[in-house]
C-alpha cells in the first residue's frame, strides 16, 4: 500500500509536469496520463501481489495447513479472490484520487484548455478498468490453480493479457485481409476466432480515448460490456475452483 | 580492530567522487556519439495500434512530443537548409503515425498546420493530416478552417476554400468572421488582405507564445506586402501603367523608402506586376 502511494504521488507530479509540455490539448495529455498510469501500477498490482497470493501458498507449503482446516476448497479459491479483489478496489480507489488531484490541479493552471472535459466518462473508465483488473486477476487464479509454480502462473496470465488487448485488431485484421495486402488461411481464421471467444477482449474495458476526449459512451455499451466482464469473472473463478478441486498434492 | 570501521568509509570517501567524476565525464563523451539520424524510419499506425497495449492515447502523446522536440531542437542549428526535406518527411511520418494512434489529438493537427505548410511546402501533406482531423473532430471547427486557409493561400483553390469555410462556419464555436470569410473567398483578389484576415484569426484563438510569436511575424510582413500592394495601385491610378520596379515607387514618392523584408528577402515586381518577395516568406535565417 506505502508503494501505491508513493507511486501515485510520482504520477501526480509528473502529469502536471509532462502535460504543461503540450500546446492545446492539456486536458486530453493529462488524462491519458493518470489513466495509464493508474492501469499500468493496477496490472503490477495484480501480476505481482495477486499471483503470489495462491502460489506463495503452495510454494512455502502452507497451503496444507489451510486445507486440513473445515473449508472446502472452493469456499478457499472464492475467499482469496474476493479479498484480491477488495485490495484491487481499494488500491484503484487511492490511485484513482491521486489522479484526480494531478487533473484538478492541471485544470485549475490552464483552465482553458479543458473544454471537452468530462468527470462523469474519466470515472467511468477508471470503473472499467478496475473491472478489467479484477478479470485478469480472476485469470491469474485460473492459472494459479493448476500451475506448479507462480512463475508459470505469471507467465501465463501476462500472455493472456497482452492476447486480450490485441485480439480485438488482430481479428478485424484476417477478416479484413485485403486490408492490409496480406494472405490468411482458413485455419488462422478458426484460430483467431477461437482465441476471440477464449481469451478476455481487455480492449473492451479500454475507454481512455473517449474519457480524454468527452466522447459520448451509449448506456447499452456499459451495459454490456459490464455483463461480459462479470460473466468472464464467475466462469473464470467457478473453473477455477473445479480445477483446484481435483488438483492433487504430493 | 579500532579501524575496522575505518576502511569502509574512506573507501566510500573515495568512491564517492570517483562516481561523480566519472558520471559527468561518461555524460560530456556521450554528448559527442553521433546522434541517431531522425529521418530514420517512424513505425507505422497499425503496429503502433497493436503494441501500445491499450495506451494509444499515450503513444499518441510521446511520438507528437518527439516530434515537437526534434523541430525546436533545429533552432539551434547553424546550417542551412535548417531542415533537410529527409526530416521534413520524418515529421509528417510521426505526426502521421501519432494521429493514426489517437485520430482525435488536437495538437499534432495543430502543428502540422502551423509548422509543415509555412516552412516545408509540404501542403498536401499538412491537408491530408487535416482532412483526417476534420473527420475525427467532428465538433472543432479549427480543422477545417485551416484546411481552408492552406486551401486558400497555399494551394490558391477558393473554390475548395471557401467549401472548408462554410463546413467551419457551421461547426459550433467558429465565429461570425469564419461565415463572412467564406463569402469572401468567392471573390476572386484580394489574396493578401483575406490572408491578413485568416491569420489574425488564428492569432485570436492561440496562447502558446512561440505560435503567437510565428503568426504575428507572418501578418507583419503581409501587412508589408499589402501596403506596398496599395502604393502600386496609387502609382496605376496615377500615371496609368505599372511600375517597372518597386524603386520607381520611391522615385515617384509614393512611399518614402522600400520597406525591409522581415523574413531576409528583398521585395521586387513579377511580370504580371504582383509584389513578390526573394524570401518567399519562409525563413532565410534563424531569427529566434
Amino acid at each position: 500500500m506505502y508503494g501505491i502511494t508513493i507511486f501515485a504521488l510520482l504520477l501526480m507530479v509528473a502529469n502536471y509536469l509532462i502535460s504543461g509540455m503540450f500546446m492545446q490539448e492539456i486536458g486530453k495529455v493529462s488524462v491519458d496520463l493518470a489513466l495509464s498510469a493508474v492501469t499500468f501500477s493496477g496490472l503490477l498490482l495484480v501480476f505481482f501481489v495477486g499471483i503470489n497470493l495462491i502460489s506463495k501458498d503452495f510454494d512455502r507449503k502452507t497451503i496444507y495447513m489451510v486445507l486440513s482446516r473445515p473449508i472446502s476448497r472452493t469456499q478457499y479459491i472464492w475467499g482469496k479472490f474476493l479479498g484480491m479483489a477488495m485490495l484491487i478496489i481499494s488500491a484503484m480507489v487511492i490511485m484513482s484520487i491521486f489522479a484526480a488531484i494531478s487533473i484538478v490541479m492541471l485544470k485549475w493552471t490552464y483552465p482553458d484548455y479543458f473544454a471537452r472535459f468530462s468527470w462523469m466518462l474519466v470515472l467511468l473508465a477508471l470503473t472499467l478498468t478496475t473491472l478489467m483488473l479484477i478479470l485478469v486477476s480472476a485469470l491469474s487464479f485460473l492459472f494459479a490453480s493448476f500451475s506448479s509454480t507462480s512463475f508459470i502462473a505469471l507467465i501465463l496470465t501476462i500472455i493472456s493479457y497482452v492476447i486480450g488487448t490485441s485480439i480485438r485488431e488482430i481479428k478485424a485484421l484476417v477478416e479484413a485481409p485485403q486490408a492490409a495486402g496480406i494472405q490468411v488461411s482458413p485455419f488462422i481464421l478458426k484460430v483467431v476466432n477461437a482465441a476471440y471467444y477464449l481469451f478476455p477482449n481487455v480492449s473492451l474495458f479500454d475507454i481512455k480515448t473517449q474519457a480524454a476526449h468527452g466522447i459520448h459512451l451509449s448506456a447499452s455499451y456499459l451495459f454490456w460490456v459490464i455483463a461480459y466482464g462479470t460473466g468472464y469473472i464467475i466462469i473464470t473463478i467457478l473453473l477455477a475452483g473445479f480445477l483446484f478441486r481435483k488438483r492433487e498434492f504430493p | 580492530m579500532k579501524y575496522r570501521g575505518f576502511l569502509p568509509v574512506m573507501a566510500l570517501a573515495l568512491l564517492i567522487p570517483m562516481h561523480i567524476l566519472a558520471l559527468s565525464r561518461i555524460g560530456e563523451e556521450q554528448k559527442r556519439l553521433p546522434v541517431s539520424d531522425e529521418s530514420a524510419p517512424v513505425i507505422t499506425g497499425p503496429v503502433v495500434r497493436l503494441t501500445a497495449l491499450g495506451n494509444e492515447g499515450l503513444v499518441s502523446d510521446f511520438l507528437f512530443l518527439k516530434a515537437v522536440v526534434f523541430y525546436g531542437g533545429t533552432f539551434e542549428r547553424k546550417g542551412r537548409p535548417r531542415i533537410t526535406p529527409g526530416e521534413w518527411k520524418w515529421l509528417y511520418n510521426i505526426l502521421t503515425a501519432s494521429t493514426d494512434a489517437d485520430p482525435y489529438f488536437l495538437d499534432p493537427y495543430y502543428f502540422a498546420a502551423g509548422v509543415l505548410t509555412w516552412d516545408s511546402h509540404l501542403i498536401r501533406e499538412a491537408n491530408e493530416l487535416l482532412e483526417k482531423g476534420t473527420r475525427y473532430r467532428d465538433w472543432d471547427w479549427k480543422m477545417p478552417f485551416f484546411l481552408g486557409f492552406n486551401y486558400f493561400y497555399f494551394l490558391q483553390d477558393n473554390n475548395k476554400a471557401s467549401e472548408y469555410m462554410m463546413e467551419a462556419s457551421r461547426r459550433e464555436g467558429s465565429g461570425r468572421v469564419i461565415s463572412t470569410l467564406a463569402s469572401r473567398l468567392a471573390y476572386e483578389g484580394n489574396r493578401t488582405e483575406n490572408a491578413i484576415y485568416f491569420l489574425r484569426e488564428i492569432l485570436k484563438n492561440t496562447d502558446d507564445p512561440s505560435i503567437k510569436n510565428e503568426y504575428t511575424f507572418r501578418i507583419n510582413a503581409l501587412e508589408t506586402i499589402l501596403s506596398l500592394e496599395q502604393a502600386v495601385e496609387k502609382y496605376k491610378k496615377k500615371y496609368g501603367s505599372t511600375p517597372r520596379d518597386l524603386h520607381k515607387l520611391v522615385e515617384r514618392e509614393i512611399i518614402p523608402a522600400l520597406p525591409r523584408d522581415p523574413y531576409g528577402g528583398e521585395f521586387y515586381l513579377d511580370q504580371q506586376g504582383n509584389v513578390k518577395t526573394t524570401s518567399d516568406l519562409a525563413s532565410m535565417s534563424s531569427r529566434r
